[in-house]
């Protein structure tokens, strides 16, 4: 048997009931996020009936399946939680904010439970202060049916009843409280036994013992019925006092199921020697032949039906998406997805290549061929498009998180903040929003802790008492836009430049405001005069910047002193592709993102002029921009010594310019994009690397790092 | 071979009820809750009902009560999945018209027994 609260027996009928337990983490984590989400929108002072119901399924619903895959400590908390919840929903209590931080807290701890059994490792959590914590509120409610013995109640016992006879305990058997077959002996005195019947008595936490076999025994062995939510090793412990530990057997007690009698298809009546834990109902429809005359009782039952009371069906309209979700959804690991990806994007570069070789065909001679190539790039492009698809999720995943954590925040550092979400439907790719995540937290704790002024401060600046931060999502082009922006105090730029110089990073007053805020990027800086636990702990805005930069992404910072701020990511939306601009220099063939291209010209000789220190700029529009010829970043091998490059594409990234000396444009189109570090190794400036339609490698250029190489 | 219509709106107990019936030589139908069940019961026939209590949109209570009123199913066993086995969760089953309840949490092999004791 083992310790069955924590990892009960999991093959029973020759089924390894391992094989559902991904499913059930997957479901109690979408559970315990639809109840942190429920939770976090619940009014305490108007609670919504269909709210609170939601909330109790939540509960419910990870009970169940942690009792059935014995997760024991999971199914004793979320016990504790239900019987909460169901005195809320029943009105039998008034729900607080207490309820609702106890209930969030409930929460993290079971989902670290779950990691645990997931095997993330770690500690095993201590819940004892949370099932405390939950128990009084259950009793404190006044509620009729309180569970005795509070004082006792330091050990996390799962609520129980009064101990009672056969019938009322049978009916507390719940998850955290097992009921068991205890065989004690054989004993030469049978009354040793009767010890361990005082041992029940005097440990109030223990739980109900009663006798099987009537305190008769014709083999020298005693039988118990217990109920009790302690360990078997606990009991058996508890028991060496009185028997030794080889006498004492348990076994789990009970069918734990009934029938009705005449019920339709209910077996012969058993003799309920202890409650099973299942049951039929007499004369219910159903029951087998061997009952008596069903058909006949079917009447009688309906009426019965009339008049016990049963409580309504309530429609819960949250829930019913879930359940929906369920029917037309299918889980796929992200491995599969991965490589159907990759095999698009083969097949991708070979259509290209067969369109690339196609070209010279006369399409009058094989109008056929040319026609099967016409359809197979269109249905390529589909195809491609669909799969990417695959790997997109919506922002809400990292939204969601939020809500729970500005509360807590708010609630630590003493200030009244609301968060607006917007675009929360925006989708964006799945490994993107996992790397998103990160520097977006990081956006919004400084927003709080660093944005958002204490209520009296804002009150006496004539601001509202609650600040704001808004979360905004949305596509703009091949892009999406994420936008963290707060009612706080905004930037200083005096402060900033101050510090900056304190800093030894060079300031000059000229500083255009954007440059300005910018600064709040460079390493180590921090504007917070006391470090706080929450921020300012070292690791920064420049970290944020550099793992955003590391997506392809940019960041922006618009900030108005006493008005707030507002801080600007721009990413790709998938890794995997980018839409890319060739460009001829020599004989190579280099890719520019075309999200990063902002104009191309000729350029005239005499408008390329040489800075003395500082290399060549080109003027545009009485706008001068540092010139990098490409030929000399890679060195291009080249034997036209005639030749003088003369177009010049302008690219833009981490807020600067440069305009890239090129022999020629190439044209426009979607590459896939390949890890060049994976497959070789870092290049700088080059970012990555694509096969093209003529099977030639082409890199793809770092434009952030051409930037930054210009201001060097 | 006999059907059975199992309704539970937790995907990872219906997984198991499904998996361990089909494994014990039923065809398994399932439904995700009351609403999803009623309108599969209307498709074909079961042999037996196996459904969780709570659940969105139509509780197994209500889902009985329903499936009893339909002269298909007078007589077909029906099974409450519950893990309140209180006296008035018990009697609204029996008003409701179920053949009896099975207490969760179960494993495989009781819900075979059971199972074995109404369809034979």
């Amino acid at each position: 048997m083992g310790d069955m609260t924590t990892e009960g027996a999991s093959i029973s009928a020759g089924i390894d009931l391992s094989q559902f337990y991904q499913v059930f983490f997957e479901e109690a984590g979408e559970n315990l996020d639809n109840m942190e989400q429920l939770l976090l929108n619940v009014n305490v002072e108007a609670a919504d009936d269909e709210e609170l119901n939601a909330i109790f399924r939540c509960a419910h619903s990870i009970k169940g399946g942690a009792a059935t895959f014995g997760f024991g400590d999971v199914a004793e908390l979320t016990h504790q939680m239900e019987t909460l919840l169901d005195k809320l929903r029943r009105h039998e209590l008034q729900p607080n904010a207490a309820m609702v931080d106890v209930l969030l807290q409930s929460g993290d701890a079971l989902r670290a439970q779950l990691g645990r059994h997931q095997g993330s490792g770690g500690d095993v959590i201590d819940t004892t202060d949370l099932l405390v914590n939950i128990k009084r509120f259950v009793e404190g409610g006044g509620a009729p049916a309180a569970t005795p013995a509070p004082q006792a109640a330091a050990a996390p016992a799962a609520a129980k009843p009064a101990p009672a006879p056969a019938a009322a305990a049978a009916s507390a058997t719940k998850p955290g409280t097992r009921l068991l077959e205890m065989q004690v002996g054989p004993l030469t005195d049978l009354s040793l036994a009767d010890n361990l019947v005082e041992l029940f008595k005097e440990i109030t936490d223990l739980g109900t013992i009663e006798p099987l076999d009537a305190g008769q025994s014709s083999d020298g062995m005693r039988r118990f019925k217990v109920l009790t939510s302690s360990t078997d090793n606990d009991l058996l412990d508890l028991f060496t006092f009185h028997v030794a530990r080889e006498q004492v057997k348990l076994t789990p007690l009970g069918p734990g199921f009934g029938f009705y009698d005449g019920a339709p298809g209910a077996p012969p009546a058993e003799a309920p020697s202890a409650d099973p834990g299942y049951g039929f109902f007499d004369e219910a429809p159903g029951m087998p032949a061997g009952a008596a005359a069903p058909a006949a009782e079917a009447a009688p039952v309906a009426a019965d039906a009339a008049i016990v009371p049963t409580r309504p069906a309530t429609p819960a309209k949250a829930e019913s998406k879930p359940a929906a979700m369920d029917q037309t959804t299918l889980r796929v690991s992200i491995e599969k997805v991965d490589q159907l990806i990759n095999l698009v994007g083969e097949l991708v570069i070979t259509q290209a290549m067969l369109a690339q070789n196609s070209r010279d065909v006369d399409p009058a001679l094989y109008q056929q061929l040319t026609s099967g190539l016409a359809d197979l790039e269109r249905n390529t492009r589909d195809l491609q498009e669909s799969v990417m698809s695959i790997r997109m999720i919506p922002m809400a995943t990292v939204f969601n998180r939020f809500p729970r954590m500005l509360r807590d925040l708010a609630a630590k550092l003493g200030k009244k903040v609301e968060l607006v979400t917007q675009g929360e439907a925006t989708e964006l790719d799945k490994s993107l929003v996992e790397k998103i995540t990160d520097p977006l937290t990081h956006l919004v704790r400084n927003s709080c802790d660093h944005g958002i002024e204490m209520p009296a401060d804002r009150l006496a600046r004539g601001k509202p008492e609650q600040g704001t931060i808004t979360l905004v999502a949305s596509h703009q082009g091949g892009s999406i836009v994420i936008e963290v922006r707060d009612d706080g105090r905004g930037l200083n730029r005096e402060k900033l430049i101050k510090k900056a110089r304190e800093k030894g990073i060079d300031a000059p007053d000229t500083m255009t405001d954007a440059e300005c805020w910018s600064l709040i990027f460079a390493p180590g800086f921090s504007t917070a005069d006391v470090v706080t636990d929450v921020s300012g702990r070292g690791v920064g805005m420049d970290v944020v910047k550099k793992n955003i930069t590391s997506l392809g992404g940019t960041v922006e910072i618009d900030s108005a002193e006493g008005y707030g701020m507002k801080v600007s990511v721009r990413l790709p939306l998938t890794l995997a592709i980018m839409d890319g601009m060739s460009v001829g220099v020599g004989d190579e063939c280099y890719i520019l993102p075309l999200s990063s291209v902002v104009e191309s010209f000729q350029v005239q000789s005499n408008t390329i002029k040489t800075v003395a220190g500082s290399g060549r700029v080109v003027e545009v529009r009485d706008e001068y921009m540092p010139v990098i010829e490409l030929e000399r970043v890679f060195d291009v091998p080249r034997f036209d010594f005639e030749h003088v490059s003369s177009i010049m594409v302008v690219v833009e990234a981490e807020g600067g310019r440069v305009a890239l000396l090129v022999d020629e444009l190439l044209g426009q189109q979607q590459v896939v994009v390949k890890n060049l570090e994976a497959n070789y190794r870092k290049v700088n400036d080059v970012s990555g690397a694509t096969i093209m339609g003529d099977g030639r490698v082409a890199l793809i250029l770092d434009v952030g790092s051409l930037v930054r190489r210009s201001r060097h | 071979m006999h059907s059975i219509l199992a309704v539970d709106d937790s995907a990872s107990m219906r997984q198991m009820v499904a998996f361990t019936l089909k494994n014990a030589g039923f065809n398994v139908v399932e439904a995700v809750d009351g609403q999803d069940a009623w309108e599969k019961s209307g498709q074909r026939d079961f042999d037996l009902v196996l459904t969780d209590q709570n659940m969105p949109r139509m509780d197994g209570i209500s889902l009985t009560k329903k499936l009893r009123e339909n002269p298909k199913f007078k007589s077909t066993p029906i099974l409450i999945l519950t893990t309140e086995s209180s006296d008035s969760m018990k009697q609204a089953g029996r008003a409701a018209g179920a053949t009896g309840w099975l207490v969760k949490p179960f494993d495989p092999a009781k819900l075979i027994e059971v199972i074995g004791k109404v369809i034979r």
